[in-house]
């Protein structure tokens, strides 16, 4: 059952700028089950975008991944998709269809010069069939599973036609009409209304129910991950700084970042505390990072001597709760004698 | 809780925007009283008018019917939409707006020393350069900003840093009240912790006046004293927090905080769902304008449309079956 559907490891990121090379996503790893839902969470600049489009190899031509991207396609087996020819056959056979996209801003993600029938029909047309009409057929339906009324009329519309919510909607279908083995939702919810966003993360999470997709959700919203995710991983600056199931980790947060990211957010009902907590300073820019861990200038449990001469790496504290942090795990040469799990 | 005189009182306030023969009834006879030192949130979701009624309020429109009364720092009361040019010019010092978009509302092409002294300039022309520039560095180290970079563009601040240079621009005139339109929702969570620390701080400091407009009902849970939730134009309900997020009386608010997402997985929140919607405003439904998606609906709600009165003491309505309703909030620790 719980087999690995997809296993990132080592990946790097370099995108070459005036300036030099900028490493903005530096080492990292993480698997996803089958009908798994991984929160990816960090700030913006942390690197999730990136990760994201290099499973799908859409990144800019500037920038550069090293690493390994294993997913298990249903025709290839298990194959490294940064191998693949990025303009190729065989990643196209899986972009799109194995694994799909939702991104961010649907008023930008669509074409405004297309009816949205037409764009949902890209892909299948594309994978399944060549027959327009049956094509037609197929994106009627998703659309009517993914809750847009009159799917008929709607067919024909064109993308200002429709609200904010409805659009979404509409991106949905069009990311799951080829049933996709996984679904990248890079802050689906972000542009939206509350009260809408409750209904596109019911949705996803009924219709993950139904396809048995796995989906990697990015945000950075902690409560949205609260509601959707069974594993979180926090990003900065380019590393995993933290992973562990959802519960765990609003529970137990280790690392002084996740504890900042969740100390920052107001939970309604409690206590007013008199001022939120706030993590000093802002995310430095990842060129010519200094040695050692990345959130030393702004952890306030910073070991010096240590934390600012080794990069910690990801160590297992047990029920599957992952931490890279010198002063959670112990200094770097009792580490190493304990090895990395 | 501070509570101080009443500063403003905005009362039955209404604009509307006529287009191609359209008109468009942004907000609709919104009416509550603010009290000097104290915040008042203002939520709804896109399209209900909680931008409109706060530009309204500043007079960056001019509303079509309804009044602004403000107690001036002399002491005189003042029909704020009505008084004079020049009259305007004294008093409008003491009522600033910080904006949403941190990206968008500061000229690239002025240095950062520039936008903040700008205000000065304009409602001071004969203030000494030196006082100028020292009112400036004031407010900037006030406000977190590393004063040895003022002479830079906007493009070289990041995020949080232009909205601290928003903050310290409002801030410059000393002003009285503030509405903040979306101050904080353009930022990483982090940043946006320390900007709401930095409102909090000012606050304290000069007791300010806050209408803090936003969509994010956690951020304004924290730090609003009363809240107001705004529905097509109108305003459905007003309360003191505490109130409003425990006992909510509207429908329209107990559905807005069931989808509250709280972030804490072992929370589950029934969700109660809002059918179809938002109407469009240049074609309201009859009646109470949420009847359409109202799950406690009678064909009274659908013919009339209900007051908007005081059930209990500070806590305004407009529904009518406020009364008999028991509607689920969040229960307090």
């Amino acid at each position: 059952m719980n087999d690995t559907i997809i296993e990132i490891k080592d990946l790097k990121i370099n995108i070459k700028i005036d300036e030099g090379t900028l490493t903005a996503v530096r080492g990292v790893d993480f698997e996803i089950k089958k009908g798994e839902t991984l929160g990816l969470v960090g700030e913006s600049g942390c690197g999730k975008s990136l990760t994201s489009k290099a499973i799908l190899g859409i990144n800019d031509k500037k920038c550069k991944a090293e690493g390994e991207i294993i997913f298990d396609a249903d025709n290839l087996g298990k194959v490294n998709l940064l191998s693949l020819n990025p303009r190729g056959k065989e990643i196209r056979s899986v972009r799109g269809k194995q694994i799909s996209m939702i991104f961010q801003e649907p008023m930008v993600a669509f074409s405004p010069m297309y009816t949205i029938g037409n764009q949902i029909n890209e892909a299948t047309l594309l994978h399944i069939t060549k027959d327009k009409k049956k094509a037609k057929e197929i994106s009627l339906e998703v659309m009517r599973k993914v809750g847009i009324a009159n799917a008929e009329k709607r067919y024909d519309q064109y993308p200002h036609e429709f609200s904010g919510g409805m659009l979404q909607r509409a991106l949905i279908a069009m990311a799951l009409v080829c049933n996709p083995k996984l679904l990248i939702a890079d802050e689906p919810t972000t542009a939206l209304d509350v009260t809408i966003q409750a209904q596109i993360l019911e949705l996803m999470k009924e219709l993950q129910k139904d396809f048995g997709m796995s989906i990697l959700f990015i945000t950075h919203d902690l409560g949205t991950v609260a509601k959707m995710c069974d594993r979180v991983a926090v990003m900065y600056l380019g590393r995993i700084v933290e992973s562990a199931p959802a519960v765990e980790i609003y529970k137990n947060p280790q690392h002084p970042y996740t504890q900042g990211l969740i100390g920052s957010v107001h939970k309604i009902g409690t206590k007013n505390q008199d001022r939120l907590f706030s993590i000093e300073g802002t995310v430095p820019l990842a060129l010519n990072l200094p040695a050692g861990c990345g959130f030393y200038d702004r952890c306030h449990k910073r070991i010096e001597g240590v934390c600012n001469v080794y990069d910690p790496s990801l160590v297992d504290v047990g029920d599957d709760h992952k931490i890279a942090c010198f002063a959670c795990t112990g200094c770097p040469n009792a580490k190493e004698g304990q090895g990395h799990e | 809780m501070s509570k101080g005189d009443k500063i403003l009182d905005v009362k039955n306030i209404s604009m509307q925007f006529n287009s191609k023969g359209v008109c468009v009834r942004a907000v609709t006879d919104v009416s509550f009283p603010v009290y000097e030192g104290e915040t008042i949130g203002i939520v709804g979701e896109s399209g209900c008018g909680k931008t409109t009624l706060g530009r309204c309020i500043v007079r960056a429109y001019e509303p079509t019917a309804g009044c602004v009364e403000y107690t001036a720092s002399d002491g005189l009361l003042l029909d704020f939409l009505k008084i004079d040019k020049q009259t305007m010019k004294k008093y409008r010092k003491e009522i600033q707006m910080i904006f949403q978009d941190p990206y968008s509302s500061l000229d690239p092409r002025m240095t950062v020393l520039d936008i903040i002294k700008e205000p000065i300039l304009a409602n001071y022309p004969k203030m000494p350069k030196a006082e100028v520039e020292r009112r400036v560095m004031d407010i900037a180290a006030k406000v977190g900003l590393n004063t040895t970079y003022l002479k830079r563009y906007p493009h070289a601040f990041s995020g949080g840093q232009r909205q601290r240079i928003g903050i310290a621009r409002a801030l410059v005139l000393n002003p009285r009240v503030i509405v903040c339109d979306e101050a904080v929702s353009a930022l990483d969570v982090s940043i946006q912790a320390q900007v709401i620390n930095l409102l909090h701080d000012l606050q304290q400091e000069f007791g300010l006046t806050y209408l803090f407009i936003s969509h994010d009902l956690s951020v304004v849970e924290y730090i609003s004293d009363k809240v107001g939730v705004m529905y097509l134009g109108k305003m459905v309900e007003f309360a003191p927090t505490k109130k409003l997020f425990e006992h909510p009386m509207h429908p329209y608010t107990e559905s807005l905080l069931s989808a509250v997402p709280v972030a804490d997985p072992t929370v589950q929140m029934e969700r109660i769902p809002l059918e179809g919607e938002i109407p469009n405003p240049a074609n309201p439904p009859s009646g109470c304008y949420f009847h359409t998606r109202c799950r406690f609906c009678t064909e009274k709600c659908k013919a009339e449309a209900p007051a908007y009165v005081e059930l209990e003491p500070e806590h305004f309505v407009a529904c009518h079956r406020a009364e008999e309703l028991k509607l689920r909030g969040f229960s307090y620790e």
